[in-house]
């Protein structure tokens, strides 16, 4: 199990807040509050929550990609690259510049608009791949040619443009374009949310395979909880800049111990099943002002006196199934999810 | 190519479309404008001395028929044509009987040279500068170019090229303020006389530019602050890939393009502000000869600069056509 596995990926005590000052106001928005976790080698972590949750802050903090007003205010993120440990929010530019694309690399969301318009993408490819690999030229040309061929990706891609290819088709590129040096971790943004059904299902099956042979850790991170099911070994929730709950996805949707988790879980849609879903009452808070206590307070069914003063912690509830609730004994899963309707892709047939 | 070929054939038919109905529109306004050529001549003849009337109304005829204004106009029209084709535009009358083509191509290399090293220098540095500064927008040097060209660039180019007539003439005399090479030198190829020419440039040049660079810099500036927060941009810096590649391949690249079409649009007013400049300066260039052969009644030249001026920014403009797909892949040809 996932206890002897060694950790590619600390976060400790993690807060990056939007700091703001308009016209003398300052204005915070606490958009990452307190995040502890770690992602073991040689496995896809899933991150959900609605939009404005806090998702995308957070592996921008992970990446270091983060720009003003967005300021990391305290806690650490930590890389352990084979013993080499870095934290790319205090290192050098040069340093997060070394590891980027060969170790750490990244899937960004709107695969329409990452790639250079106006430029090959055998360009782009080695603008971004050809320095990290470090191979002269001949044998770097060999290496994308043959890591396209492993993606059932024609190499005649590399002399078209962008605008050439349909959305799948660049969406491929992208990931193509991302594991192409082998990176240890990979940061996956909604890698397939604007792709349909049948090309999501697609690229799912081909982050995943990519991920098993070079045996690395990705960071997956949608709000579509059907493809968490699908292509995920653990999954932590995001409410409102805080994980409320975290554990091995199938026991996660399974047994569902925080109660946004367990709406979160009924809310999918299932062939044949016609009952209503329950829906939750209200909107995810204002994360400039959150409430007190649990910020979920305002929506649970469950929540009592000691929910609005007191902030849960995030408790282990046994097999790295942690949970933020006081109410973890009342909360039932609100649907029971038939065990072989989770298959998953790695496991069941090739897709 | 075979698509490339045909899209500058196409593009070739939209030029002398173009050159067809800007030239003819010069003839009609040539041919009603209310200064008569003939007139103009007569007054010049009987003013200094008395003739018979029968006299002056046999010169009348003689010179309508001489320039050949006796024919219906469409008549005159395909004639000109006929003589525009063979590169014949008939005599200037304010310098008669040289050909008023003649007037033209000496003016023209004047003009050219000016319109050439503004448009290179301006829409390159401005570019550049603009493009750095939209990139880097905490650097201290390009803050302040920018201030400074928001100052300039909406100065009207003839009020720019008066302060410097003002500045470098008379309060601090040191550049000449007139013509084109200094009186006492031959047009040769000696480097006194290349010396002279590049003195005497320098001012109608740099107002030239002082104003077009800031046109350039800014809308780069602004253009360059949007593709900055573009998905491939950011992509590009979370790869690592080099800074100076992401500034140049990915950013200033992209933005080239806009600039570029730009850049044709604004050729036309680049041109009126050369010659509104040169006339400031009694540069001896189309401007200069332009306003004199208005002043003088002179249709033909008139005509024949004009026509001129109409073929070279028009053939500017298909030559930056042509460019433009071969920087831009997304632009369909064919």
């Amino acid at each position: 199990m996932a206890e002897q596995k060694q950790d590619v990926l600390q976060v400790r005590n993690l807060k990056a807040y939007y700091q703001m000052a308009y016209f003398g106001v300052e204005r915070e928005v606490r958009a990452v509050d307190d995040i502890t976790m770690s992602i073991h080698e040689n496995e896809v972590y899933g991150i959900a929550g609605e939009s404005s949750s806090g998702k995308t802050s957070f592996i921008k903090v992970l990446a270091a990609a983060i720009r003003p007003p967005l300021r990391v205010v305290d806690g650490e993120v930590e890389f352990n690259f084979g013993g080499q440990k870095i934290d790319p929010n205090k290192a050098s530019k040069e340093e997060v510049d070394a590891i980027r694309w060969s170790k750490l690399s990244y899937i960004m969301q709107g695969s329409m608009s990452v790639l250079n318009p106006v430029r090959k993408i055998g360009r782009s490819f080695e603008d971004f791949a050809f320095k990290p690999m470090g191979l002269p030229r001949a044998e770097f040309n060999s290496r994308v040619a043959a890591h396209l061929e492993r993606l059932k990706l024609s190499p005649n891609v590399l002399n078209a443009y962008p605008h050439e290819l349909s959305g799948g088709m660049r969406q491929r590129v992208t990931i193509a374009l991302a594991t192409v040096c082998q990176p240890q971790f990979i940061i996956a943004d909604e890698p397939t949310t604007a792709l349909d059904v049948v090309v999501q299902k697609d690229v799912l099956s081909m982050i995943r395979t990519v991920q098993q042979e070079m045996r690395a850790s990705v960071i997956f991170v949608t709000h579509d909880m059907s493809v968490h099911a699908n292509i995920t070994d653990r999954v932590g929730i995001i409410y409102a800049g805080r994980l409320v709950e975290e554990g091995p996805t199938r026991q996660l949707f399974a047994q569902p111990k925080h109660p946004y988790t367990a709406h979160l879980v009924a809310s999918l849609p299932r062939i044949g099943d016609t009952r209503e879903r329950p829906a939750l009452e209200g909107r995810p808070p204002n994360l400039s002002d959150p409430p007190k206590g649990c910020r979920f307070h305002p929506r649970c069914p469950l929540a009592t006196d000691r929910c609005k003063q007191e902030n849960p912690p995030l408790v282990d509830m046994g097999e790295g199934h942690r949970v933020a609730c006081f109410h973890t004994d009342k909360v039932k899963p609100l649907i029971e999810l038939g065990q072989p309707k989770v298959t998953r892709m790695a496991e069941g047939a090739p897709a | 190519m075979q698509d490339y070929l045909f899209f500058a054939l196409k593009r070739l038919v939209q030029l002398a479309a173009v050159v067809f109905a800007g030239v003819s529109a010069a003839f009609v306004v040539a041919h009603y404008s209310p200064i008569s050529p003939v007139e103009t001549i007569i007054g010049r003849v009987a003013g200094q001395s008395t003739f018979s009337p029968t006299a002056i109304e046999s010169l009348r005829q003689t010179l309508n028929e001489l320039f050949g204004l006796n024919a219906p106009l469409h008549e005159q029209f395909i004639n000109f044509w006929v003589r525009f084709l063979q590169g014949d535009l008939g005599p200037s009358l304010i310098a008669f009987p040289t050909p008023a083509m003649t007037l033209v191509m000496l003016a023209l290399p004047w003009t050219v040279g000016l319109l050439t090293v503004q448009i290179i220098v301006a829409w390159l540095i401005g570019n550049i500068l603009g493009g750095l500064a939209g990139y880097y927008q905490n650097n201290r040097f390009l803050k302040a170019f920018g201030v400074m060209a928001i100052g300039i660039q909406p100065i009207p180019y003839y009020i720019v090229a008066f302060l410097m007539v003002i500045i470098f003439g008379f309060l601090w005399p040191v550049l000449p303020i007139s013509g084109g090479f200094a009186m006492n030198v031959r047009p040769s190829f000696t480097p006194e006389f290349i010396l002279s020419v590049l003195r005497h440039a320098i001012l109608p040049i740099t107002s030239l530019i002082l104003v077009g660079i800031g046109t350039w810099f800014l809308g780069m500036r602004a253009l360059v602050s949007n593709i900055v927060t573009e998905d491939y941009v950011t992509y590009a810096e979370l790869a690592g890939v080099d800074r100076d590649k992401i500034v140049y391949s990915y950013v200033m690249r992209n933005a080239m393009v806009p600039q570029l079409t730009a850049l044709a649009m604004a050729l036309g007013g680049i041109f009126s502000g050369t010659i509104i400049t040169e006339q400031v300066f009694s540069y001896p260039g189309l401007g200069t000869l332009l306003i004199r052969a208005v002043n003088g009644g002179d249709s033909t030249l008139v005509l024949a600069v004009s026509s001129v001026a109409v073929i070279a920014v028009a053939s500017a403009i298909f030559i930056i056509d042509l460019i433009h797909p071969l920087l831009d892949p997304r632009v369909k040809v064919g």
